[in-house]
Order: structure tokens, then C-alpha cells, then sequence
């Protein structure tokens, strides 16, 4: 297969060949209220080519196996019959080849786990959550996923890399005077099914969380200081920054490359944010990225001052920058883009939570995320699970809390960042171009934010 | 593959295609699948067989320039098998696996959700929709030099613009097979495309696009003309204006009005009804909204995007109203939540191939209201034209919220938008403001996704300013 693929791709004629098969196998469960909704086996097969002509790309995908010479003669006549348009030239960043094989190595396998079990541990955090009083319905989800990727490149890279993934996602729904409010809780990670045990705390606290909410009022809108937790603050440095630091918004736009100088301030000297493929365990772990580069621990902003950015081969070439390792493709139906790993805050100077919130008179204290968006420059995500902040103390809870906000502005807002560095997985992910849920991770301490714009009533 | 699948003519386009039970050519060869499902159905105690076969190309223009042809093989097949009162799922990528999927959902049955209810019994659509076989003939080379077009327009009305576009198209073919005699084969076709206009600069990333999709190729004059609409609205966009928080008229262009009802997608969807988190369950026949809200499920629409003869369970869809002059008429349910609420079912499966269905709705037409744009933007008179909201999708739609910042809005002066509003965030309850705020519903409608939607005019909408 190895010296079979590579033959391919440097036979293709085109300036750049790949060539990604993949099979993956899934197990999902999912409760919803009292039943078992859905046990699923599924089987992933498939595979694509990618071809560079005079700047173009051509990108074919296929389910059967045996078409492969024909799939690559595809890509590189679409590219040529487009590419005689093309006014500038394929560049990618130069990488040295490498021959890899990358074999699963698992502190727990799931699959060592026979379905029985599985079902009775989510049915048994699902049977939890709906015998809390005040509980109307309830959803677990869990997924684990194997797979196994062969890629190689008309510069003789070839990889074979075996990987796993995992989530879970738990929420309770409350309903009071017609008012919904949920709670949650989630698991995730890439090498241990043992995450996913022993989490009846956390079940409780979701439960509780969306009875208590369901009576709370909803925020008034406005601008306040905010305290996030570290999987808010996580949420967003990725939404706010992370997305912002893709070399695809930057590459070929002048005004972004004036916008996101190297060496411009973002933020106070205690600002430090990264973005790594290093941490091995978490979702966002990745040894080697979707055009067989090695991934490494990338520095965005170190000191308040951007220093980097996250690269495909395409986007580092084009600005003569290295590539980062960041080049992910959600599987085998999509193309590799820049796309981020675990993208983190680092620990600053202020101490912790009960330090950033005592200087505080009015503001809110919000945790975990029910998801956010961003379009480069401003932001919206919601808070799981918000407090009113008074005269220094958590107050009321209060329901219904989305932050939004200029991420320019949001970042030279941030006035304090705490020494309680954290990182949790869930079962969600990262969307882009249409290439949603990928795998990520993100942590941070807490932070402090002042002037964030609160949409209420 | 749609050639292989006897699509109809070639170069044909709006061929009525109704369904075919016993079909002999399509995504089952007969002898085969007779031969399978008479095997599944000795092991089995009921089935249900869901293929799914396509190809697509997508032409994508991105910075100014040609960025990549896109070709797409897709293939799936996925089977629920009864065993002992339970249903077993499993799904493959993999040509020729039709048997380890029978296997493996077989295998998964003893864990499965219990089958009270039927699979879908053998029932002809008698409805038809748009085919077209030229969906699945684009040419690279014409694509192209329309793409350079649109690029062309959009830059002569601000060469500061950078211009993204893709034009893409594609055939698919579905086939559900059951137990009980159903045997549904569907045909479809599909285009779209989408043209953008985005500057980033210090202190103002904006971006403005359009695009739609159809069941038939979009004639180029239709897309040139949306280039230079989005040109128009980018220049409007471009000049920003000071803005304070407050409470506002708001005009809700079609993409916003499409947040707007994501609660009562979200409150009509039958698995709410089911686990009574919806506010709406006990509430059929009841007045919720405006009068002049109606709201209509209509899969075979000429003009949608989406839609289908029959749902993914293998049900004949249905054109029905969801809500009618504000009453609440109807809830979209699968066979499996149809059965739990003790209704009738409504041909509202979704599914992709790879997943077992959820109630969703295929087209949702809102009625036309009674009032001219152009006055409608006299009567926001100091107010704002919100076109796009940011991250909505994080709301709380069960309890009628909807949120987000406002990604592309406009203060409205002199009848007309007058420049652009930024770092601005609305919270509305929808359920509120439908009821009791609407102040006009525009007579012209457009198409957003698989929805074709008025302009609404909604009073005191309370707006957060930074």
C-alpha cells in the first residue's frame, strides 16, 4: 500500500499530489428522556485526492477503493481546465518527507467495553438526571470513534496513523411557568474510556443547574464586566482569537496581513495564548496534521504581542512563514484548512477566582458554554450557567446570557487572568467551512473582562 | 451517479418525477435487492433500507481568485432491522457491505429503542418535483468564467472588495425499502450558489453575501444580478454610523426573520411535543401569534431548494400548515414520535443516510404580508434593518429566545439604510414579539436556505450597545 500510494501521487503530473484513504468504525448511544433513542454501529469508508495546478486545487472524493487512478486523473483534469484562468502560482511551504505509522496507544480502550456495559453506565447517568425532582426530560449522548488514515504525497511523505476519539454530552431540561432552562455536563478525550466513569457529581450539578435556572430571571442587558470560567474563557479564545490566528483569513488579504502585523499589541503583558497538538489524551491532540506535517506547541501571543499564527502548507507558503501543523480535515469528504488543536490562555498573574472578583460591584460570573460564533471581528457565545456578581461575591443566579462583543476590543479588555489554568473536554467541536464537529480542545484560568456587551431584555 | 440511474432525459429539466414502487433500475438493482431483503427478512422481524447515492462539483472562487474544483462521490447505506420487539441501526460508507450492516444492525437490536410503532407501509407520493438533469452537468470551464463574472461585478462597484463564489451542483438518488411493502425511490437534483463581498480593515470586517439554492439550474442573469445587489448593499455597508443602546423598530430582512422562527421550528418539532419540553403541547388551536403570522410546511415547492416526496422513513410528505393566521395548526412528527403523542403521521423524518430520523420540517413558507417594502423602510423611520445575526444558534429556542450580535445591521434614514450598525446585540423572546410587536409583513418574499420568508417590521426591539 505504502510505495503503492506514493507511486500514485508523483505519477500524477500535477505540481502537488495527496492521496487520504480512511476507515473509521462509531459506536453512539443516545438517551432522550426515559428511552434508549438510538444504538448505532456505523462504518466510514472513503477516501480523496488532491491535486495543485498553477495555483488551483483539485479535490475529488470516492467510496470505492479501486477507482484511485482514476480519481487522481479527475482532480488533475478539473484543476487544468480551470487552471489556464489562474494568475498565480501552487506554493506550499516546504517540509521535509516523512514515513510514519502511528499505532493507537490507549491508557482504556472502548472497545474493551461491551456495549451492555456502556448502556448501562449513560442509561444509568440519564436514569440520575430524570429522578431529580423538577426534571422534565434529559439527553445523553455518547460516541467513541476508531480510525485509521493512510496518506501519502507526491514528495514521498506517507503516514499510517491510528487514532480514537470520544465524547459525551449530558443535559437535563427544566420547565417552569413555561420557562425552559437547561443544564449540562460533558466528558471527552482521545485515550481513556475511564473519563467516563464515576461522573454522578457531575449529573447532579446539571440537574440542579436547570432547576434553578428555570426560576431565575434573565439577565438585563448591557455592558458589564465579566468573569468567565476556564471552559468559557476557553470557548472564547477560541471564537475570539483562535479563528482570527487561521493563515486562510490572512494569506492573501493585505489589509488582514496590515491588521495582524507580528510584533502588534492585542493585550496587557499577562496576556499569553497557544495553540498546541502536544497534549497528548485531549481531543485536540494530533502527532502529525492532515498534510503530514508534525504538529508543535504554537505561541499566538506571548506578553500581550502577536507572535504567530496557525498554518496549512498552502497559507505559510504564500507568506513565507512555517507551517504550524494546523492543517485539519474534518475526514476524508473535505480538504485540509487551517483549523486550530487545543487552544489555550495561559496562567497569569492575578491569583484566583476569589481574586478577580472582589474589586467587582456589579458584573456576572459566567461558566461553560452552550456554543458561539464568530466572523473574525465580533463574537456571540452563550454562558451554560450564569451569576450576577455584587459588591464582590456571587449573587443571583440569572438565565439566558450571551456575550458579544469586538474581539479587538474584548482582548485589550481583559484586566485580569487568574493562576487556575484548566482544560476539560466535551463531545462538540469546531465548525468551519461546512466542516463541523471537528475535534478541539481549549483551556484557559479564569479571566476577567471588562465592557462585555450582554444581550438581555 | 445520476446518469446510471435512469434520471430521466437528457438535457431535460423539470420532469415531473413521481415515485416508483418496484422500481427496476435505481439505487438497487432488483434481482439483488430481492435477493437481500428476502434474506433480511427471514432473519428479521421487520426492516427498513435506506440507500443513498450521489455526485457533486463545486467550482469555488476565494481572495479574487479561482481556488479549487471540487468533485464528490458520496455513497451510503444503513439498515433497521426488528428483532424481538427492537430496533437494531447500522450504517456504512463502504460499497458492497449491504450485509455486514444487515449483520451489525441485527446485532445491535437486543439494545435497540422497542418498535411500537410501523414502519412505513406501501404508499405512493402522487405529488411531483423538480428534476434536473443538467444539475449534474456542470462545466468546470463555465463555472469558472461566471464566477470571474460575479467577481467582475462586485469589484466595479468597490475594488476594495474581495470577492468569494462558488457555483456548485448535483445529483442523488435515495431508495427506502421495508418490510411492509413500501419501496420509494427518489430522484433529486440540486444547485446553488453563493457570492460574497468582505473587507477586512482596522476596525471594520464586513462581509455581505447572497445565494440560493434550487432543485434546477439557476439561470447566470439571476446570480449577476445578486452580485450586484451585494455589491450595493457592501457600499452601503461600508459607511458606519454611531449608534446608542436602546429600544428600537427593527425591520427584519428574510435571514433574520429565519432566526426569528427557529423557536417555533424548535416548539413544533414532534420529539418536544413527545417529552413535553415544548411550550406548545397542549396548545393546538390556540391564537400564539400574530394574526397575520402564517407559516405553511410545503415539500414540494417548485422553487425550494429542499423537499421530497416522501420523508426518510419512506412516509409521502405532506404540504401542511404549521400556523395559520396565528393559530397553531400542526406539529412535524416521525413515525415514532407520531405514534408516542397519539397523532397521525406527517412524512417529517429527516435523516441523512448515516442516522436515524428526528422530526424536521422540508420548506417552510411564511404568507406574504399586505405592505410594500419601500414603505416599510418609511416606517422604521430611525430605527434599524437587521440582515444577519451571529451566533443564534446558541439560544435558548425552547423558552422562545433568540440572541445574538448583530453581524450585519443597518440605521434606517429617509426610507433607506443609511450605513451600517455595529457592536450591537438583540435578546427577543420570539414568542413574545410575533404575538404582540409585529407591526408589517412585506409583500415580497425571498428564498433563505430551504425557507421562503417576508420582511418583518417588529416594534420595541431592545438593542445592546456597547
Amino acid at each position: 500500500m505504502k510505495e503503492q500510494l506514493i507511486d500514485l501521487a508523483k505519477k500524477s503530473g500535477a505540481d502537488f499530489c495527496e492521496i487520504r484513504i480512511e476507515d473509521s468504525t462509531q459506536t453512539s448511544i443516545n438517551f432522550q428522556g426515559p428511552e434508549l433513542e438510538n444504538v448505532q454501529e456505523s462504518h466510514m469508508y472513503g477516501g480523496n485526492v488532491r491535486v495543485a495546478v498553477n495555483g488551483t486545487w483539485g479535490f475529488v472524493t470516492f467510496n470505492h477503493p479501486d477507482d484511485l487512478p482514476r480519481r487522481i486523473s479527475e482532480a488533475v483534469r478539473n484543476a487544468r481546465a480551470a487552471s489556464a484562468r489562474s494568475t498565480v502560482r501552487s506554493v506550499l511551504a516546504p517540509v521535509e518527507p516523512v514515513q510514519a505509522e502511528v499505532r493507537l496507544e490507549l491508557k482504556s480502550d472502548p472497545r474493551a467495553v461491551s456495549l451492555d456495559e456502556k448502556i448501562r453506565l449513560f442509561g444509568g447517568y440519564n436514569q440520575r438526571m430524570l429522578d431529580t425532582p423538577g426534571i422534565t426530560s434529559t439527553n445523553v449522548r455518547y460516541f467513541d470513534k476508531l480510525s485509521s488514515i493512510q496518506y501519502a504525497n507526491s514528495e514521498g511523505t506517507w503516514i499510517s496513523r491510528e487514532c480514537a476519539d470520544m465524547g459525551m454530552g449530558a443535559s437535563a431540561l427544566a420547565k417552569k411557568n413555561g420557562t425552559t432552562a437547561r443544564g449540562s455536563a460533558a466528558q471527552g478525550g482521545r485515550d481513556d474510556f475511564e473519563l467516563f466513569r464515576g461522573m454522578d457529581a457531575e449529573m447532579d450539578k446539571a440537574a440542579k443547574a436547570a432547576i434553578e435556572a428555570a426560576d431565575a430571571p434573565v439577565v438585563e442587558g448591557g455592558t458589564y464586566t465579566v468573569v468567565c470560567d476556564p471552559n468559557l474563557a476557553g470557548v472564547f479564545v477560541h471564537e475570539a482569537f483562535g479563528h482570527l490566528s487561521e493563515g486562510d483569513n490572512v494569506a492573501e488579504d493585505p489589509r488582514m496581513q496590515e491588521v495582524l502585523k507580528l510584533g502588534r499589541r492585542f493585550g496587557e503583558d499577562y496576556l499569553n495564548i497557544y495553540d498546541t497538538g502536544l497534549d497528548v489524551g485531549l481531543r485536540g491532540y494530533l502527532p502529525y496534521d492532515d498534510e503530514g506535517v508534525p504538529t508543535e506547541k504554537t505561541w499566538l501571543i506571548r506578553d500581550g504581542v502577536l507572535v504567530g499564527r496557525l498554518h496549512s502548507r498552502e497559507t505559510a507558503g504564500r507568506m513565507n512563514e512555517k507551517p504550524t501543523g494546523n492543517a485539519r480535515a474534518l475526514s476524508y469528504k473535505f480538504p485540509p484548512i487551517p483549523r486550530m488543536r487545543n487552544t489555550c490562555i495561559a496562567n497569569g498573574p492575578h491569583g484566583k477566582f476569589e481574586d478577580l472578583i472582589k474589586d467587582i460591584k456589579l458584573g456576572i460570573y459566567a461558566i461553560d458554554s452552550a456554543g458561539g460564533q464568530t466572523n473574525g471581528e465580533l463574537f456571540t457565545f452563550t454562558a451554560g450557567q450564569a451569576f450576577m456578581i455584587r459588591d464582590g461575591k456571587v449573587a443571583e443566579r440569572i438565565r439566558d446570557v450571551t456575550l458579544g462583543g469586538n474581539v479587538f476590543d474584548t482582548l485589550r479588555n481583559i484586566t485580569g487572568v487568574a493562576g487556575d489554568y484548566n482544560v476539560h473536554d466535551s463531545s462538540g467541536g469546531c465548525g468551519k467551512a461546512g466542516q463541523m464537529p471537528l475535534p478541539v480542545s481549549h483551556g484557559s484560568p479564569h479571566i476577567k473582562i471588562k465592557d462585555v456587551v450582554i444581550g438581555g431584555r | 451517479m445520476g446518469r446510471d440511474f435512469d434520471s430521466g432525459a437528457p438535457g431535460a429539466s423539470n420532469t415531473g418525477k413521481a415515485t416508483s414502487s418496484e422500481a427496476d433500475t435505481g439505487v438497487y438493482e432488483k434481482p439483488a435487492t430481492a435477493k437481500f431483503t428476502e434474506r433480511l427478512g427471514s432473519l428479521a422481524d421487520a426492516y427498513e433500507m435506506y440507500k443513498s447515492e450521489g455526485t457533486s462539483l463545486s467550482v469555488s472562487f476565494e481572495n479574487d481568485r479561482l481556488n479549487e474544483i471540487r468533485q464528490g462521490e458520496s455513497y451510503g447505506i444503513s439498515i433497521r432491522a426488528v428483532k424481538q420487539g427492537k430496533i437494531g441501526f447500522s450504517y456504512s460508507s463502504k460499497p458492497d457491505e449491504i450485509d455486514h450492516v444487515a449483520q451489525s444492525a441485527l446485532r445491535m437490536a437486543p439494545w435497540g429503542k422497542p418498535y411500537d410503532y410501523e414502519f412505513a407501509a406501501k404508499a405512493d407520493s402522487g405529488h411531483t418535483r423538480p428534476y434536473d438533469p443538467a444539475c449534474g452537468e456542470i462545466s468546470v470551464e463555465r463555472s469558472v468564467e461566471l464566477c470571474e463574472n460575479v467577481k467582475d461585478i462586485i469589484k466595479s462597484i468597490d475594488p476594495e472588495a474581495t470577492a468569494d463564489v462558488s457555483i456548485r451542483g448535483g445529483l442523488n438518488a435515495t431508495r427506502i425499502a421495508t418490510s411492509r411493502g413500501q419501496d420509494c425511490r427518489e430522484d433529486e437534483s440540486g444547485f446553488g450558489y453563493f457570492v460574497s463581498a468582505r473587507i477586512s480593515e482596522e476596525g471594520n470586517f464586513l462581509t455581505v453575501y447572497r445565494g440560493r439554492g434550487s432543485a434546477r439550474v439557476i439561470a447566470d442573469e439571476e446570480i449577476l444580478e445578486q452580485a450586484r445587489e451585494t455589491g450595493e448593499e457592501f457600499k452601503i455597508a461600508r459607511k458606519l454610523l454611531p449608534f446608542s443602546r436602546g429600544k428600537y423598530r427593527v425591520l427584519f430582512a428574510p435571514h433574520a426573520v429565519a432566526d426569528l422562527l427557529l423557536p417555533i421550528a424548535v416548539g413544533v418539532n414532534g420529539m418536544n411535543i413527545a417529552r413535553k419540553t415544548s411550550r406548545f403541547v397542549d396548545s393546538l388551536g390556540e391564537e400564539l401569534f400574530d394574526k397575520r403570522i402564517s407559516l405553511e410546511d410545503d415539500p414540494f415547492h417548485p422553487d425550494a431548494p429542499s423537499g421530497a416526496l416522501y420523508d426518510g422513513e419512506g412516509v409521502p410528505a405532506q404540504k401542511r400548515p404549521i400556523i395559520e393566521n396565528g393559530v397553531l395548526k400542526g406539529f412535524v412528527h416521525t413515525l415514532s414520535t407520531a405514534q408516542k403523542c397519539g397523532h397521525a403521521p406527517t412524512g417529517n423524518g429527516q435523516r441523512s443516510v448515516s442516522s436515524q430520523p428526528s422530526p424536521g420540517l422540508h420548506s417552510v413558507i411564511m404568507a406574504a404580508g399586505d405592505t410594500e417594502l419601500d414603505q416599510m423602510y418609511r416606517d422604521a423611520e430611525g430605527g434599524l434593518c437587521v440582515s444577519q445575526l451571529l451566533g443564534t444558534f446558541t439560544s435558548n429556542f425552547l423558552a422562545g429566545q433568540v440572541s445574538g450580535n448583530v453581524s450585519l445591521g443597518f440605521l434606517v434614514r429617509d426610507g433607506r439604510r443609511a450605513g451600517r450598525v455595529k457592536n450591537c446585540a438583540l435578546n427577543v423572546n420570539s414568542f413574545d414579539v410575533l404575538k404582540s410587536q409585529v407591526v408589517s409583513v412585506s409583500k415580497q418574499r425571498e428564498w433563505v436556505g430551504g425557507e421562503y420568508l417576508p420582511w418583518l417590521l417588529i416594534d420595541g426591539i431592545g438593542i445592546s450597545a456597547r
